[in-house]
């Protein structure tokens, strides 16, 4: 069984009387990409802030690597990297200064360093870059020297906080691959986003929050395993008859149907082959139709279904 | 690690336009305004000891010791410029207006053992004239023995005094007199105040609540006060290079005479500079708000800027005789009057007060600092 990493014990955070984090339970396990998932506000960087000790927290014990976390835990925080959602970087070092700067805060011997930032700035694609200035950088660069900073220490425990907001997607599928590559590496990563198509393809585990509290918690499968609605399938259908409607109710899995304009839409609760059995009753009945299109559920309607609302509200 | 962060903020510093603009270019614009302005008003010859002329009202009209004294320091003696010249006069009334005709500097009213001064404004003359009188109360019980025990030996004790005050003269006042030359030192207590700023900017730049890059700070396992040390101390440097340029450019390049040794300066401003960046991680250490350590040390440095006489020299005084305690605690007339002090009147006791108390007010103000960045442990982001 892998060596559990973090550990968050009914965390709670209060601004005055307002509940950020509600009794947060959470663990993340060694070798794991922990996806941390809600909408805005949900509470996700305050949990993370206080994961840090940068912020001080009203109930819960929060343990890294065995050891309970606080702000002078020098020996947890060296083994701990950092990705800001805002860029930190100082604007009047080059790249490789700014590398050199913040590796230098965990990594004291200058041969050790050199070769940690020239990592760094390798795995980054930033080595052309190291004589520029942060303001001469594309956004995306800037997000790339944004991670170096974080991770030129080569920490254990990475935790990226947005690492993609307003990032476009060559330089997202980039810095996706980056994580992949770190966490093959070795490194366990925690990654907060509010973008579900991410944490769905990256994350080995995923979490979601909502008013501070967590709401559901597991692979992106056993998710969306727990959702009645497996399968949507919407058929344009000039004829929809009630014997039509009727006979494709009858049909294995199909649990709900309902008239969308032109189309019909047919929920599934399970199945293999739900399209193949609808399209072969419209042959079988001679019933013309014109366009068809499946869904999967993806994340966002399992926090539909938890919490009622959109991720992205 | 205290060596990593003080080279990085040297280098980050050195490449800021504000900083560069701000603390390094600006005073040395100014300080060409000021010469442009009234760099002729200022008397800067160093041999130039101009002999005072003092008027003597003696309303006993007999001799005394004091007049005797008088007497000998307006002698020429061993080709050194006298003291004084020493003019009299039958009242009080007739000695003003003497002093107001500016034909005299000062005045002395001898009424039995009472021997009041009254001078027309300050500078070194002023304090010449005032030191004349203490020398001699200080001197004066050992004078009266002299004259009732030794009468023989008088002549040699008024020699004595007369000769102290030429090594008050010689040794301990400073090279330049003129009240003119408060605007430099008024600039260079701006310039060194401006380092409140540099330090505010570093504070807030390792805070997480403040900054992006404070986050960095706060989750590195870095000794937020060692990293605070380099910060510091990085920009003490900077500040006190950019006075020390200040002060070649002023002494050497406009040929203003500051009336002390280089070195003697440079340890002056250096102090004045730690005073400023003392006054900023002060600031900087119980502020939280962000507009608020950009606003505060600007007011700072500006209202004590002004109350130390940057726009008109005689504020100060008027503080002074007003309310002192504000010239006591205000870092930028205390600089200015140190450096006006030396450059008047030399290593006086007022001299070794001032840097007393700029001392303790950066000792004090780091150590309150540290106070309070000990007990900030968490960011409250």
């Amino acid at each position: 069984m892998s060596q559990c990493v973090v550990e968050i014990e009914n965390l709670v955070k209060r601004y005055g009387d307002k509940v950020a984090v509600d009794h947060f339970s959470l663990n993340v396990n060694e070798g794991e990409i922990l996806g941390l998932l809600g909408p805005n506000g949900s509470g996700k960087t305050t949990t993370i802030n206080c994961l840090l000790s940068l912020l001080k927290y009203d109930k819960g014990i929060v343990t890294i690597f065995d050891k309970e976390m606080k702000p002078e835990a020098y020996d947890i925080k060296s083994q701990i990297g950092v990705v800001m959602q805002n860029v930190a970087v100082v604007e009047t070092l080059t790249v490789y200064e700014n590398v050199d700067f913040f590796c230098g805060l965990y990594i004291k011997d200058k041969a050790t360093r050199k070769k940690y930032v020239e990592d760094a700035l390798e795995f980054t694609g930033l080595t052309e870059y190291k004589k520029y200035l942060p303001k001469k950088l594309s956004g995306g660069l800037l997000r790339r020297l944004n991670i170096a900073c974080g991770i030129a220490h080569k920490p254990k425990l990475i935790i990226f906080d947005e690492p993609t907001v307003a990032v476009d997607p060559q330089s997202r599928n980039a810095i996706l691959e980056g994580i992949r590559k770190m966490n093959r590496d070795g490194a366990t990563i925690i990654y907060t986003s509010h973008y579900m198509e991410e944490v769905e393809e990256l994350c080995t585990r995923v979490v979601i929050m909502d008013h501070g509290k967590n709401v559901a918690n597991g692979t992106s499968q056993e998710l969306k395993s727990s959702l009645i609605n497996r399968e949507t399938i919407r058929v344009g259908l000039p004829d929809k008859s009630d014997k039509i409607i009727a006979g494709i109710k009858e049909i294995n899995h199909v649990y709900k149907v309902k008239e969308d304009g032109d189309d019909l839409v047919i929920k599934c609760d399970g199945g293999d082959h739900n399209l193949v059995h609808i399209l072969s009753y419209l042959n079988d009945n001679n019933v013309p139709f014109g366009h068809v299109s499946t869904e999967l559920p993806t994340l966002n309607d399992v926090f539909l279904e938890i919490t009622g609302k959109e991720l992205r509200d | 690690m205290f060596g990593r962060i003080y080279v990085y903020k040297l280098k980050e510093m050195l490449r800021n336009k504000y900083v560069v603009g701000w603390n390094i270019f600006f005073p040395l614009v100014l300080a060409t305004v000021f010469y442009f302005g009234f760099g002729n008003l200022i008397s800067d010859d160093p041999d130039n000891f101009k002999t005072i002329n003092v008027g003597y009202v003696n309303t006993n009209q007999e001799e005394t010791n004091f007049g005797m004294l008088l007497e000998e320091m307006s002698k020429v003696s061993d080709n050194r410029t006298k003291i004084v010249e020493v003019h009299e006069y039958s009242s009080k009334e007739e000695a003003a207006e003497a002093m107001n005709s500016e034909m005299i500097s000062g005045f002395y009213v001898e009424d039995g053992d009472d021997i009041s001064t009254y001078v027309l404004t300050n500078g070194y003359k002023a304090t010449t004239l005032n030191e004349i009188v203490r020398e001699y109360k200080n001197m004066y019980s050992v004078i009266e023995k002299v004259a009732q025990e030794h009468p023989e030996n008088l002549q040699k004790a008024i020699d004595m005094v007369s000769n102290q005050m030429e090594i008050m003269k010689e040794h301990d006042f400073g090279t330049n007199t003129s009240p003119y030359l408060q605007y430099f030192f008024a600039l260079i207590a701006m310039s060194s105040l401006f380092s409140s700023w540099i330090s505010t900017a570093m504070l807030e730049g390792m805070c997480a609540n403040m900054t992006e890059t404070g986050k960095r700070f706060e989750v590195a396992p870095t000794n937020k006060l060692l990293a605070i040390a380099g910060c510091v101390m990085a920009g003490l440097t900077i500040q006190s290079v950019s006075n020390a340029v200040l002060v070649v450019y002023v002494q050497y390049i406009l040929k203003i005479n500051m009336g002390a040794p280089f070195i003697n300066l440079v340890l002056i401003t250096t102090l004045g500079s730690a005073l400023g960046i003392s006054a900023g991680v002060l600031i900087g250490s119980f502020i939280k708000n962000e507009r608020l350590l950009v606003a505060v040390p600007l007011v700072f440095t500006m209202g004590c800027s002004f109350c130390s006489g940057l726009m008109w020299h005689q504020i100060r005084q008027i503080i002074e005789s007003n309310c002192p305690i504000l010239n006591r605690i205000n870092p930028a007339a205390l600089l200015v009057d140190c450096l006006y002090t030396r450059a008047t009147y030399g290593k006086t006791d007022m001299y070794y007060q001032d840097i007393l108390i700029m001392g303790c007010m950066v000792v004090g103000g780091l150590f309150v600092s540290s106070l309070f960045l000990r007990r900030r442990k968490y960011a409250s982001i």
